[in-house]
């Protein structure tokens, strides 16, 4: 961070003293450290064998960057000086998608034109062009406002007594269904929506939890969507009619009374559940409809994924864990995030973690550091 | 004898034979006489040996008795002859001799008459070089008594003999115009030596004049005398020093800064002092003797007891002793900065600086004249970025000086803020003293050069700014300090902003000092005695250093995981989790252990950690081990922190303040910050970390809202603060921080009135009751809306 400032301003001193520079450089630093990075997602859909990896990552200033993971490692090389630091890197490509922290991002796996989703706090979902967004030729310093979306979506507003409108939800997450072309999102408005890509049109609303939700995931075979919500309690629900099929209480014999279940995943077979909650991991048979454990964890989970038939799971905390379905703890693996928002793995078996700090931390599937690096962001 | 009676009867021999027709000459007389006595003593001889008769004999002895007569009679004749041919010869040789005897003495004369000549020819006046007038202007200028006198018979002589009377008149002229003309010099001698006394009288009258005119001009408030005896003084200020003082002085002039500039010191010594520099640069003087000049002037100067210390110090060669190397230039400048806000006629005075050139290492330093203050000394520093005054600035003063010079004990420090002040970056690097002639003419048109940027640069004005507002700042923050370590809330007065205006639920338990850097005693040797065990304390100092070394090209193991203290995200890194970090430690010191020798240990098996199931028991059975000892893990990794220090941390202070707030159902909550204020406060602003001072289940669940909390304080709120009140930073940070406080472990913020907002969108009833939404967001941020004239509303 401080490394950062200096290098943007070299020569600060008494001559030629520009004192509103400095104050915006340290401000700057200040506010690159207190980014999250509220996801980070690999592409992983392009057929030939690309030897780098790309990552996309939804920022907590509304901005969306990709990044060339061959680069960031050897920047992050590069700048050993400052060895308990993150290394700053320069994203390929950086977009203000988003008015307020920009909370999700999926790709839509289209193989000619493969878009870039991204949702947040302004209730829009924005898709991208993936190409586009690569082989862009703007100077970075100007990138941010340089492409427009291919898809914008805005969550309805609720009207009330008198015409009064509701402010319109944010967004929390999205999932993407390819066979059904359909993207669903779960809205701060305690509903989920499933969106049409082609028509751009609102095709379901899933309405039924009592606070807003946090993530979504689905289950295609059984056209299927699975939600969690700060109401404590996670549903699956029927996409054809838009009926709750099930509530699953995650956290129903816990002590803590506000609890929260802030991600789902489903494993690539269709028969797990996973729920990260406000106090750990809670993993469901979908096939039997019942617990397979609960977990506690020191801190509130906060993202999770299955990597075949393991869970991954990231919180409050600075650590990776990786347990068994069983719910045996495999590895505690220390990660950059003091809080980390997002865990993704791309094909290869390497894992981006992704929170607090504006830090990716990109860990080998030994469970070695590749590279951490934090994004430089917009000017602004 | 018988020569001579040849000679002489050779001549004699003629006239025998020329007058043997008249007589015979006695020489054939003889030869005859012999002839015939030789014929009759043969004859007598015959007849004795015939044996004849002896008749004959008688006849023949009467002849030969004859004979013998004539034989001496002819030698008589002979006898005589000779005689008288000797008084012929003698009578002959006396006039001879006689006319020899007259010519020698004729020759003698002559040669006596010649030497005599040749005395008269070489003879030379007395006064040989007598100038004498030309004779051009003889004939044209001299009288008529001397021209027309006929001196001599000879005309040369008598043209000669006039122009030396001539001259000598002349001379006898001239004569007596010097003696007037001397006469007339004395005189005036003697009214120069009259006016001289006078003169020399004349300064005590003056410098009493002056002395009876100072009341007066300090009441007419001139300051006359005192500025002549300034600028005398700045003449003799060593380039550097010079430039700071007169561009600080025109910056007071000029623009009406509210400073006051002065010089300092005794101008006897600098004029000595630039005589040195003198003598060293024509390079005849040798080190020694430069020393004992040195000590002959502060002879005449110093006391003695100065005289002492410097003798003794001489016999330390120059460049190895630091006390010559940073020898202080005699004179110093002043500088007193004002307050410039017009608070009444009297202005406050902020602070007073002291400049200082060291002469050898061609630096300036600065330093707090009235240091009545105990932490003033760190108040100059990083006035501008990556300024902390503990290094020489340039190289040339770092390879002078030789190894690592101190400046963190000494009042005085080389700022770079300074150099640019006193221009040393356009004079060149050199100073007089050190290196050939060419370096040390300095250039006048770089100089010029030099300062035509200074000025555009605004340098005085900057740095003056700058030194008004630090202290400004230092000044409102100690204040504020002030009331934080009475435990009572700082108040200001802000419309604009909901938390100066509120009064906090919570109330501030505790504020102390926990650190500052540099430290008075170094971490390690707390590292040492803190450790639980010397071995274990080893292995994690080894780990240290090697972790320093190979860095991150050990097999892709990027060690990132501890991350600098002094970022608001790393902030708890081991404190909330101390559980981990021991853990993951363990698996790079296994590391480290390995590759530096191959011995396998306990701990190098947690290696694999993460790879195979069976490990893990193993793993947890470490873990435990060390969960007991977090606290020393947490020491260490403080020590090796604070090497990484960088020079925004120079001279900053950290502070731990405890919020605590007993909620209605019992629990009390504290909330501990750790506030880390960096000289540069305001510019760079206090930085907050936080974290809750209770069990740990508890504090994770609040980790995101922490960390919201962090960036609310340390970033958001500066944005939406003026400028105009800055210097109040830390008491927003805390009262805002305080009501983030109350407002996030309020027991019923679930039912919160005020500051919640509801959502139309969850007004439906879904369940039957009305819902307020608190939070939002994936890191589920607590909102809260708030009022400002510059900002409609803020959400956290």
């Amino acid at each position: 961070m401080s490394a950062a400032t200096a290098q943007a301003h070299p020569a600060m001193d008494a001559r030629g003293w520009d004192e509103a520079a400095y104050r915006r450089g340290i401000l700057r630093g200040r506010d690159l450290s207190c980014r999250t990075l509220f996801r980070a997602v690999f592409f992983d859909h392009s057929d030939e064998p690309d030897p780098d990896v790309l990552l996309a990552a939804a920022s907590s200033d509304g901005s969306l960057a990709s990044f060339s993971l061959s680069s960031c490692i050897s920047s992050a090389t590069a700048t050993p000086s400052q060895p308990d630091a993150a290394a700053l890197v320069d994203p390929v490509c950086i977009v203000q998608a988003h008015r307020g922290p920009a909370y999700d991002v999926r790709f839509y796996p289209d193989p000619q034109q493969p878009l870039l989703f991204s949702c947040g706090d302004d209730g829009r979902i924005r898709g991208w062009r993936w190409h586009e967004m690569q082989s862009c030729l703007v100077p970075l310093s100007l990138q941010g406002d340089h492409l427009e979306p291919a898809l914008d979506l805005v969550n309805p507003q609720h009207e009330g007594p008198w015409g009064a409108r509701s402010p319109i939800p944010e967004n929390n997450a999205i999932a993407i269904n390819k066979q059904e072309g359909s993207i669903f999102a779960a809205a701060g408005d305690a509903c989920a929506y499933c969106w049409d890509v082609e028509s751009g049109k609102c095709k379901m609303t899933f309405k039924g939890h009592t606070d807003y939700l946090h993530s979504i995931a689905v289950r295609e075979a059984n056209r299927q969507v699975v939600t969690g919500s700060e109401d404590g309690t996670a549903r699956i629900w029927d996409c054809r009619g838009g009926k709750c099929t099930q509530v699953i209480h995650p956290v129903k014999n816990k002590a803590f009374k506000s609890s929260w279940v802030s991600c789902v995943a489903i494993d690539a077979s269709e028969s797990w559940l996973a729920c990260g909650t406000s106090s750990g991991v809670s993993v469901w048979s979908l096939l039997s409809n019942e617990c397979v454990f609960n977990l506690d964890c020191h801190a509130p989970v906060q993202d999770l994924l299955f990597d075949k038939n393991q869970i991954l799971a990231v919180g409050a905390e600075p650590v990776l864990s990786r347990f068994t379905i069983n719910g045996t703890v495999l590895s505690q693996i220390k990660c950059a995030p003091q809080s980390a928002f997002s865990v993704s793995i791309h094909s290869s078996g390497i894992a981006a973690v992704a929170g607090y700090g504006g830090l990716v931390d990109v860990i080998s599937e030994l469970g070695s550091h590749l590279c951490t690096f934090g994004s430089r962001g917009l000017d602004k | 004898m018988a020569a001579e009676a040849m000679d002489v009867e050779a001549p004699a021999r003629p006239p025998p034979t020329a007058s043997a027709a008249k007589f015979r000459s006695p020489h054939d007389l003889l030869a005859e006489t012999r002839a015939s006595i030789e014929k009759v003593a043969a004859r007598m001889l015959a007849i004795k040996r015939d044996g004849t008769p002896k008749s004959e004999l008688r006849d023949l002895v009467t002849q030969m008795s004859l004979l013998l007569i004539t034989l001496r009679q002819v030698n008589r004749e002979i006898l005589m002859e000779e005689d008288r041919v000797k008084g012929e010869t003698e009578a002959a040789k006396a006039p001879v001799d006689s006319t020899t005897l007259q010519l020698h003495n004729l020759l003698y004369e002559k040669n006596h008459y010649v030497k005599a000549i040749r005395g008269c020819l070489d003879f030379q006046t007395k006064y040989p070089g007598i100038e004498l007038v030309p004779e051009e202007e003889f004939h044209r200028a001299a009288p008529a008594d001397i021209r027309d006198k006929t001196l001599a018979a000879d005309a040369a002589h008598d043209l000669m003999l006039k122009r030396l009377n001539f001259e000598l008149v002349q001379r006898k002229e001239l004569c007596k115009l010097h003696d007037k003309l001397e006469k007339q010099r004395s005189s005036l001698l003697d009214t120069i030596a009259n006016q001289k006394k006078f003169l020399s009288s004349l300064p005590s009258h003056l410098k009493s004049l002056k002395k009876a005119s100072v009341p007066v001009q300090q009441q007419l408030g001139m300051q006359h005398t005192k500025k002549l005896k300034q600028q005398h003084a700045a003449e003799l200020l060593p380039t550097p020093l010079y430039i700071a003082y007169t561009q600080l002085l025109g910056q007071k002039e000029a623009f009406g800064e509210n400073i006051e500039v002065e010089i300092t010191g005794s101008t006897k010594d600098a004029q000595i002092f630039a005589q040195q520099q003198v003598k060293k640069k024509n390079g005849t003087l040798l080190n020694g003797d430069n020393n004992r000049i040195d000590d002959d002037v502060i002879d005449e100067e110093e006391d003695s007891q100065r005289r002492r210390s410097r003798s003794k110090k001489n016999v330390v060669k120059e460049a190895n002793n630091p006390a010559v190397a940073y020898q202080l230039h005699p004179l110093k400048i002043i500088l007193h900065v004002y307050d410039t806000e017009d608070s009444g006629t009297k202005c406050c005075k902020l602070i007073t600086l002291r400049f200082e050139y060291l002469a050898k290492l061609n630096v300036v330093c600065v330093g707090i004249e009235d240091s009545e203050g105990l932490d003033n000394n760190n108040i100059l520093c990083n006035l501008f970025p990556d300024d902390t005054g503990i290094e020489l600035p340039h190289q040339m003063a770092k390879i002078y000086a030789g190894d690592a010079p101190n400046f963190s004990d000494k009042d005085s420090r080389p700022y770079k803020w300074v150099q640019h002040l006193a221009g040393i970056d356009f004079l060149p690097e050199v100073p007089p003293s050190v290196g050939d002639d060419s370096n040390r003419a300095l250039n006048s048109a770089d100089l010029s050069s030099g300062l035509a940027l200074y000025r555009q640069q605004n340098r005085a004005q900057t740095i003056l700014q700058r030194i008004r507002s630090r202290k400004v700042a230092q000044m409102a923050l100690m204040w504020q300090l002030d009331y934080l370590t009475k435990l009572k809330w700082p108040r200001i007065e802000h419309k604009n902003t909901p938390w100066a205006s509120r009064t906090p639920l919570c109330s501030l338990h505790s504020w102390s000092l926990t650190g500052s850097f540099p430290e008075p005693s170094p971490r390690s040797s707390l590292m040492m005695s803190g450790a639980a065990s010397s071995v274990d304390n080893d292995i994690e100092r080894r780990y240290v250093t090697h972790w320093e070394e190979t860095g991150t090209r050990e097999d892709g193991e990027l060690p990132v995981v501890i991350l600098a203290e002094n970022e608001p995200n790393g902030s708890g890194s081991t404190m909330l989790l101390p559980e981990v970090s021991p853990e993951v430690r363990s698996h790079y010191r296994g590391l480290s252990l390995i590759s530096k020798s191959a011995t396998p240990s306990k701990l190098s098996i947690s290696l694999s950690f993460g790879r195979n199931e069976n490990d893990l028991d193993l793993l947890m059975y470490s873990d435990s081990e060390l969960e007991d000892q977090p606290c020393t893990h947490e020491e260490t990794e403080k020590g090796s922190l604070t090497k990484n220090k960088s020079w925004e941390d120079y001279a900053s202070r950290e502070f731990t303040m405890v919020l605590s707030k007993t909620l209605k159902n019992g629990p009390k909550v504290m909330l501990e910050a750790k506030v880390n204020i960096s000289m540069e406060y305001p510019l760079r602003p206090p930085l907050f970390i936080l974290r809750l001072l209770s069990e740990k289940s508890e504090t994770s669940k609040w980790h995101n809202d922490l960390r919201a909390m962090e960036a609310e304080v340390n970033l958001h709120i500066l944005r939406s603060l003026p400028s105009s009140c800055e210097d109040d930073i830390l008491t927003h940070q805390v009262m805002c921080l305080a009501m983030l406080f109350d407002m996030h472990f309020d027991e019923d913020y679930k039912k919160r009135k005020v500051t919640s907002v509801i959502d139309v969108g969850l007004c439906k009833p879904v369940s039957g009751t009305m819902l307020t939404r608190s939070v939002r967001g994936r890191d589920r941020r607590q909102t809260i809306y708030w009022s400002g004239a510059d900002r409609p509303s803020s959400y956290l």
